[in-house]
């Protein structure tokens, strides 16, 4: 195929698709210097190596791509290469416009076939992954090629061919991230790191499809394996993480017990009260004020 | 009807039991809890979430098990693993996370204290060996490193002793987990000067000294209420995990000795006399004021298998290790005894007893071409268990050792079963049902409350069902690869020197014990 770009305002091909910022294929037979710009974009970009060998900065850290690997870019995330220079090579790239909210985290528009949990899964694993580099992964590029080929043709049904594309590339990146990060023959690994992410976003109401997703396991066993390591319920060992840290809290002075509550992800202070009542036999205030007293 | 509830304070986490006055289990639960390795050589647990945890499951078993039929707690007895520390200030907040037995920050106050002659010292009085696990190492790390955390400092607490705090409002330390701190003398049951003048600390620092058999002050109101408890529920300090896995196997008298293998492994007897070794190899431990639990501990038990697993094990059922560890043991049972001559030096974390060398390294030896990946499997098993046997060999200079017993999740696995007996070529009796230590506890508990005369008559009833008989033919096998193993494991000083000079110049030595 040749090279090409289609931009939303710009291409009748993505006048269905307000959601399709921008996707495009570059083949550069030299290098050249101030053309590939360091950039901040709404859009969550995906780049993916066709051939040749790129070093790109994302969010001001170098990384080296080659033929097979992909590059994904969240939203907010300053992107391109250093003087603006680009190397001899093939690439292909997606910008997808996706709703922000507040805690940072993507989501996706109307055009998803993703409920909305799923929705929400995808973007909490985009947004806590790691590396913004999947290595060795030619599906995304599979996919890339067949959402240009439905774009260009027209065949009957395209609209929805493109949506159901896009999602799969959303599903089929997630996925590779989880793999990439975990391996199935290390659970107490897997599980520290899931108690790490916990321990980083613990105001965040976490649901099990969440946790489950970021280790890259469904549900059910997900479920099933936490149980008999750990003993607990997934919510059951978060709400303990959760009363463990607010413990440590109330024992300093100069936060609100309110305040507490949320930097620990418990709804309300009176959720926050019944739950810690219900475990120590303590109201948080009174168990703060038996550990002050002394002062 | 009553029962007796134990709690174990373990490495990974809480285990609660309930057994009827007859030593019956009525229910267990367990709770897991992380350990953190925020930098290299460093091993940390929240105590707060040591404490919510212990709090949660044993609420729990009290639901499930106990309050609905009315059963009564006459006592609940603590244990816990050795060697933590954990600094609190003035009103018995923690300042920081506690401090594991496998922290290693004090490796070179460590080496220094053994060279010297005060570490000679300090190892006869307080039985401990000199190794950076040793809160005495730990407290002085603290006081040259963290200097503000020790100018806070009110007390150096054990875990066991801080949920001990936060239930009953008291300080207070057994003499089994004492006598694993460094500081105690176990001679005359006293916080030995020298030692406190090394860690940089007073008597005043560390929380008061009790028997095993101590009840802690009642537990607080609220505790009592969310426990639904009553104020008059007896709770007892306890011991620590070794001397009472040590107990609960009946390992007391002449003649017996007891192998855990968890993760770690250890090789222990008990008796009125300390063992008293120029080398300084093996601890001695106090379970009561006369009685040690003395033996050697190795890095290397099943945490070498898993690891052996996850490299070159089959996972067809994702994230299921246990899984894979059962279908290898099956191909090394195919393997006749000794793999073919195929050796294997389990040191991948280093080595406590019987050579005490951090340099130490794992290796492949006499390695030819028939040899298969399933030889691999069972000469991994095997180096692990040569391992093992080298300390009871070592303890045998001392005692005589005439019958074993088993516990701990990898010893107990048929097959390690059944090598133990074949290289020792002693009957091998064990319990598969529970953990020998929360048997110990309610041993303790139950002689405690007058069931039982003494801990002796209470160690005699204890009956190991299993027994594994000795196979002379492998152990001939074995006892001729052994003559090896030994000779390797202490003639390649100078290369696991050089090589792990190298890991460390190199920068990998410190990443692969961060994973420990």
């Amino acid at each position: 195929m040749n090279q090409f770009v289609l931009q939303y305002g710009k291409s009748n091909e993505l006048l269905l698709f307000p959601h399709i910022l921008e996707l495009g294929l570059k083949k550069n037979g030299a290098i050249l210097f101030n053309t590939f710009l360091t950039t901040v974009t709404e859009g969550l970009r995906i780049y993916y190596i066709i051939e040749g060998r790129f070093e790109w900065r994302i969010n001001h850290q170098p990384y080296v791509f080659y033929p097979g690997d992909v590059a994904v870019i969240l939203p907010g995330t300053s992107f391109g290469s250093d003087k603006g220079a680009l190397e001899i090579g093939s690439f292909s790239w997606l910008h997808l416009d996706v709703q922000k909210p507040d805690n940072g985290q993507p989501m996706f528009g109307k055009w998803s076939g993703l409920s909305e949990s799923e929705g929400a899964a995808i973007g909490k694993i985009l947004l806590l992954n790691p590396s913004p580099v999947l290595s060795r992964f030619p599906d995304a590029g599979k996919i890339l090629k067949c959402i240009q080929g439905e774009l260009f043709n027209n065949e009957v049904a395209y609209q929805a061919r493109v949506n159901h594309q896009l999602d799969e590339l959303l599903i089929a990146l997630t996925r590779q991230m989880t793999r990439q990060n975990h391996s199935t023959r290390d659970f107490p690994k897997t599980f520290m790191h899931l108690e790490e992410v916990l321990r980083q976003n613990l105001s965040h109401q976490w649901t099990v499809e969440e946790m489950a997703a970021l280790v890259g396991m469904g549900t059910t066993l997900f479920t099933e394996r936490v149980k008999s390591y750990s003993g607990f319920s997934p919510i059951n060992y978060l709400i303990n993480i959760r009363i463990s840290e607010a413990i440590k809290l109330l024992k300093r002075p100069g936060i609100s017990v309110t305040d507490i509550a949320l930097d620990t992800g418990f709804y309300s202070s009176q959720h926050f009260s019944t739950t810690f009542k219900k475990l120590t036999g303590y109201r948080p205030s009174e168990f703060r004020n038996n550990h002050l007293r002394n002062k | 009807m009553k029962c007796i509830i134990t709690i174990e304070l373990g490495t990974n986490g809480v285990r609660v039991f309930a057994f009827t006055l007859s030593g019956q289990v009525i229910g267990s639960l367990k709770g897991y809890y992380p350990t953190f390795h925020t930098e290299p050589d460093h091993s940390e647990q929240d105590p707060e979430q040591i404490f919510i945890t212990t709090l949660y499951v044993l609420k729990n078993l009290l639901n499930e098990y106990i309050h609905p039929k009315k059963i009564k707690v006459a006592c609940i007895c603590f244990s816990a693993a050795m060697h933590s520390v954990l600094a609190v200030d003035k009103n018995g907040n923690p300042l920081g996370n506690a401090i594991t037995w496998a922290d290693n920050r004090a490796k070179k106050e460590a080496q220094e204290l053994r060279r010297s002659a005060l570490g000679k010292k300090l190892y006869a009085a307080t039985g401990t060996p000199i190794h950076p696990m040793s809160p005495l190492l730990k407290i002085a790390w603290i006081r040259s490193n963290d200097k503000e955390r020790f100018k806070q400092a009110n007390k150096f607490l054990s875990i066991k002793s801080y949920i001990v705090h936060q239930l009953t409002g008291e300080y207070m330390i057994d003499y089994s987990i004492a006598s694993a701190t460094g500081l105690l003398n176990i001679h005359t049951i006293k916080w030995e000067a020298d030692a406190l003048q090394y860690a940089g600390i007073t008597a005043a620092k560390l929380p008061e000294l009790a028997p095993i058999f101590t009840a802690t002050g009642k537990l607080k109101k609220a505790y009592q209420q969310s426990l639904r408890l009553p104020a008059e529920t007896k709770i007892l300090i306890g011991s620590s995990d070794g001397c009472l896995a040590t107990l609960g196997d009946g390992v007391k008298g002449e003649g017996k000795a007891t192998i855990t293998i968890e993760d770690s492994g250890a090789v222990r007897v008990m008796g009125p006399a300390v063992l008293k070794d120029e080398q300084m190899r093996f601890f001695n431990y106090l379970l009561t004021d006369n009685c040690y639990v003395s033996g050697g501990p190795t890095n290397n038990g099943g945490n070498i298998f898993e690891w052996f697993t996850r490299q070159f094990g089959d996972f067809t059922n994702p994230f299921d290790i246990e899984d894979s560890i059962q279908q290898l043991m099956e191909e090394a049972a195919k393997v006749p005894a000794g793999s073919d001559g195929l050796l294997f030096l389990p040191y991948l974390l280093g080595e406590r007893a019987p050579i005490w060398n951090a340099n130490a390294r794992g290796a492949y030896f006499g390695l030819h071409i028939k040899h298969e990946r399933r030889h691999f499997v069972r000469a991994t098993i095997e180096g692990i268990m040569y391992e093992i046997y080298s300390i009871g060999k070592t303890l045998a200079e001392q005692r005589t050792i005439k019958s074993l017993s088993v516990n701990g999740s990898f010893g107990t696995i048929p097959f390690c079963t059944q090598l133990i007996a074949d290289l020792f070529n002693k009957p091998v009796r064990l319990r598969q049902q529970f953990h020998s230590v929360s048997f110990g506890a309610w041993l303790l508990s139950a002689t405690e409350m007058g069931i039982y005369k003494s801990l002796d008559e209470a160690a005699k009833t204890v009956e190991l069902p299993d027994v594994y008989k000795p196979n002379k033919q492998h152990h001939a096998i074995y006892a001729d690869y052994f003559g090896i193993f030994e000779k390797l494991s202490v003639k390649l000083y100078d290369e696991f020197e050089a090589i792990g000079g190298l890991q460390q110049k190199y920068g990998v030595v410190e990443d692969v014990f961060k994973k420990k």
